[in-house]
């Protein structure tokens, strides 16, 4: 009697309705993606609860469910082909970024190579631009009439010096755009690992190359490991650069399942595609786990140390000159599309033609429906990722909630198109028809971000005591009017750091807008999107410019916010 | 004010028994302290009585009534945390302020009740009322912390913030003062004075107090009575001196003072006396027991040291000085005696004579001082 009072208690009905929120949008949605690569057709899992006859047809669909999506993956050359070139993709990006990043972190972490503050503050570049903008950007350098390709023709050469409409195009905009995600775990590896075991190779008699090669590399190999698989993963999931520069003979895993959704309603196909893509996305994630928990050497994991830092300058300039080539590329992407954001008309030739604030104008007068979209679409993704992480961080820490735990890590290996492709599948019919609407797009959005601000609200929520609450309820508070007045507060900061930054993500977001976006709440990204594909280029140089400055500017009032709370804890 | 009585508590955790069968009988203002090593039942027993924890079987009773259905917000025993638990979001003023505004919360209508939240999460916003005002300005003068009361309680010192948690405890009038090993997070000397303040305001209130420690000194020197607990059980109640002088078993000799615990045989009792083998020595005490195998139980301070020449003395050990420490007003030496370590404490007056290291001595003993358990 007394546990049903409990359950029935407002933190119970706000703990089923938590459950129901996961149950809704993202545990029934991937199941019955799932489902649907059997029977081939989509299903109706609400309807079959309600109605009898929309029951049969589901046991019907089973009845004639087959393995033929499971063969066609092997067998259909198309399906084949756009797995090998995935994953060749992905492979082929994680390796070149960890052999990119070796040595700009070691100067980082170990030299004291010049300019090295502003190389690092350089290096957050490439985070804060949405891939398909990188992409577009590099359409606009590297295309037929972009500057990088004039100046390779003057000096003699034929045709692109890189064709940004191919595999190897998206590999360079991936490579030059997903190295920060490497770098600062390396930088950190490299700052932790312990300079004395170097120490003692070289009083051995070691020379600095042979110390490197056989020390301090293989201190660092585990956590490399583990931060290749995450670049794998980042780029076997990147929906922006290949729906912007993949050529239509080449297929990539998120496209095809992309264009089989959205041209061809195959849902068999795309359902296979999105299973076939969270399972490799599902390993790589369960592999980089495995390197973090037991490959870690005690003395990477170990507490900073005073580091000695390398001050040879035969060393440091060749560093330097590297790392500044690699920051140079995002800096110049960068640049271009602000370029011609402000061009009269950019034909051949190295600068525009003329410069006007006109493409700004437009687009505050006809596309200022898209920023505000962006902006109501981000603030409902980050109400319900404030409200369902606060509540998960709050089960979790103080009731040991694990199966809450484990459930909100599940959007963190979906990839977008996947979590677009379930959602739009489960709720194409009545009687939950929510597909179109601008509800399940802000779902969407806040799943997907949601992994996220779980982790850090609930790093938060184990920063206040138990204890604190225990004395407002001793001091005669309810657990609610507690919750009110002394956690909530106490957390206060740390939601509001992490909230923002559910914010920007969403502004940036790119398959989640592409694929469930309704024309009359069309975001930024998918305007700039739309734009590039009619090669309205201009204006979209000028609303990708707007949207950067947006996430530059809340994700420095995030990272003020964080700063603070966290000298507050002190 | 009200007595806490306890039946036949027991508390059990996944299918350990954390706490068996506890029986206690607190009186009206009395300071009573509960008295165990870390893990016994202590910390449990009281957060039962908070009512943070629900026993597994048994009754509490605060002021003679029934409080096992009783919520924790609705028991109204004020609790001072091992850690304080201040709300360090909120100054000093607010922090005492919090449970007159949950009074004041339980009192109003909806409309003044958001008035009243608005208060507790921004006290600049909605001014206090005079009552309220007054109350925990009198209390803060009480504490002696009028000047600190705008300060957030992140900037007070350690001894300063211990206040604060009393404060915002008994600005609530409670039944029970309960405090969990409020002391620990002190330094050694403030951890004196503090001691010395809180038996002041437990005294001048009357206010019937629980206290959780595994600190013997501490509970020895502010309770009343004190429960010593282990094993999730209660070993033994009593006023300190009795448990100092009386200790029921060798774990309470051992845990309460220092004390020599030797084994050894009845072989026979004469004049009101019963002998003891103890190793090589026949030791005697006056103390009547029942059973075969005995512990002995010595205070050091009852220990006397003599010359090995001083022949004519009964109920001795031979033994050898292995450390002679000098305290000041005592000397503490280490015997080694055959098989047994014992601790000897002598008062030490100008002029008389330490006992070198290595010194061969005899360790003497009152019977009326040997307590066999």
């Amino acid at each position: 009697m007394k546990k049903i009072k409990e359950n029935f208690s407002g933190l119970g009905v706000l703990k089923i309705l938590v459950y129901a929120f996961f149950l809704l949008f993202l545990v029934i949605p991937l199941l019955s993606i799932f489902l649907v690569s059997f029977t081939d057709e989509p299903i109706n899992i609400f309807g079959s609860f309600i109605s009898l006859d929309t029951l049969q047809t589901t046991i019907n669909q089973f009845k004639n469910a087959t393995l033929d999506n499971f063969t066609a993956i092997f067998q259909n050359t198309t399906y084949f082909a756009s797995l090998k070139n995935s994953l060749y993709l992905a492979i082929t990006v994680s390796l070149i970024v960890m052999v990119i990043c070796i040595p700009i972190a070691y100067g980082i972490a170990r030299t004291k190579m010049p300019f090295k503050k502003t190389i690092s503050a350089l290096c957050t570049i490439p985070l804060v631009i949405p891939t398909f903008i990188s992409g577009y950007s590099f359409i606009i350098m590297f295309g037929r009439s972009g500057w990088a390709t004039q100046i390779y023709q003057y000096f003699g050469g034929e045709g692109f010096l890189i064709d940004p409409y191919s595999m190897t195009g998206i590999a360079i905009v991936q490579i030059f755009f997903f190295f920060p995600y490497a770098l600062w775990p390396m930088v950190a590896a490299f700052k932790v690992s312990d300079i004395s075991l170097e120490e003692a190779s070289r009083n051995m008699g070691a020379k600095s190359w042979l110390t490197f090669s056989t020390v301090t590399m293989p201190l660092v190999i585990p956590g490399m490991l583990s931060t290749a698989l995450v670049i794998f993963a980042v780029s076997f999931s990147d929906f922006g650069t290949p729906i912007i520069l993949a050529p239509t003979d080449l297929n990539l895993i998120v496209v095809e399942a992309y264009r089989e959704i959205s041209g061809f309603f195959n849902w068999g196909g795309a359902a296979i595609l999105t299973v076939v893509m969270i399972a490799i996305a599902g390993l790589a994630y369960w592999l980089q786990n495995y390197f973090t928990k037991n490959m870690n050497y005690g003395s990477v994991s170990g507490k900073p140390k005073q580091v000695r830092q390398n001050d040879n300058k035969i060393l440091t300039i060749p560093l330097f000159v590297f790392s500044a080539f690699v920051i140079i590329v995002p800096v110049l992407s960068l640049t271009t599309v602000f370029l011609q954001s402000i061009a009269t008309t950019w034909g051949r030739g190295l600068l525009p033609n003329g410069y006007t604030l006109g493409h700004y104008q437009t687009i505050f007068t006809s596309s200022l429906g898209n920023i505000q979209n962006s902006i109501v679409l981000a603030l409902g993704a980050l109400v319900i990722s404030v409200v369902v992480s606060a509540a998960v961080a709050y089960f979790v820490v103080r009731h040991k909630s694990t199966a809450l735990d484990f459930v909100t890590t599940v959007p963190l290996i979906v990839p977008g198109i996947a979590v677009g492709i379930a959602l739009i599948q489960t709720f194409n019919t009545a009687p939950l028809q929510l597909t179109g609407t601008a509800f399940i797009l802000i779902v969407a959005y806040a799943m997907r971000r949601l992994p996220y601000m779980v982790r850090s609200t609930m790093s938060t929520m184990k920063s206040i005591k138990a204890d604190i609450e225990e004395a407002a309820i001793n001091l005669g508070a309810s657990t609610f009017t507690a919750l009110l007045t002394v956690v909530g507060p106490l957390m206060l900061p740390g939601i509001a750091a992490g909230s923002i930054l559910v914010f920007v993500t969403v502004i940036k977001e790119t398959s989640i807008s592409i694929l469930m976006a309704p024309a009359s709440w069309a975001p930024m990204s998918l305007a700039i999107f739309q734009n590039v594909m009619r090669a309205e280029y201009y204006s979209a140089a000028a609303m990708s410019i707007v949207l950067v400055v947006i996430v530059v500017i809340f994700q420095l009032i995030a990272e003020k916010l964080t700063n603070r709370s966290e000298k507050k804890m002190k | 004010m009200g007595s806490v009585v306890v039946k036949q508590l027991t508390k059990n955790f996944s299918g350990v028994d954390v706490l068996k069968n506890i029986e206690l009988d607190i009186h009206e203002g009395e300071f009573f302290a509960l008295l165990g090593p870390s893990g016994c039942g202590k910390t449990t027993t009281m957060r039962c009585i908070a009512g943070f924890e629900a026993p597994s079987s048994g009754e509490i009773r605060i002021g003679e009534k029934l409080v096992n259905d009783i919520s924790p917000h609705r028991r109204n025993c004020g609790m001072v945390f091992q850690s304080y638990a201040l709300f360090p979001h909120m100054n000093v003023f607010d922090n005492i302020a919090y449970s007159l505004n949950i009074k004041h919360l339980r009192d109003s209508n909806m409309f003044k009740k958001l008035g009243v939240y608005i208060r507790m999460l921004n006290s600049k916003l909605i001014k206090y009322p005079k009552e309220i005002e007054e109350k925990v300005n009198s209390i803060l003068e009480y504490v002696e912390l009028k000047e600190h009361a705008r300060k957030l309680t992140g900037e007070l010192s350690g001894g300063q913030q211990q206040r604060v948690a009393l404060a915002r405890a008994l600005v609530m009038e409670p039944q029970v003062l309960l405090m969990d090993e409020p002391l620990s997070n002190l330094d050694q000397k403030l951890r004196h004075s503090m001691r010395n303040t809180i038996r002041r305001i437990q005294q001048e209130l009357k206010i019937t107090t629980i206290f959780v420690t595994h600190d013997q000194e501490e509970a020895m020197s502010m309770a009343d009575r004190v429960a010593v607990m282990n094993g999730g059980e209660i070993l033994q109640i009593g006023t300190p001196t009795d448990l100092y002088s009386n200790p029921k078993t060798p774990f309470i000799a051992d845990f309460v003072g220092t004390s020599n615990i030797l084994s050894g045989k009845v072989t026979k009792k004469a004049n009101n006396l019963t002998c003891v083998q103890v190793g090589d020595y026949e030791i005697q005490s006056a103390m009547e027991v029942e059973q075969e195998d005995v512990q002995l139980v010595i205070r050091p301070e009852n220990l006397i040291v003599k010359d090995k020449s001083e022949s004519t003395i009964d109920n001795y050990f031979n033994g050898i000085v292995e450390v002679a420490t000098y305290l000041g007003s005592t000397v503490r030496y280490d015997v080694r005696a055959g098989d047994h370590n014992l601790l000897v404490d002598t008062v030490f007056e100008s002029g008389d004579k330490i006992f070198e290291k290595d010194s061969e001595i005899k360790v003497v003993v009152d019977p009326e001082r040997v307590l066999l358990l």
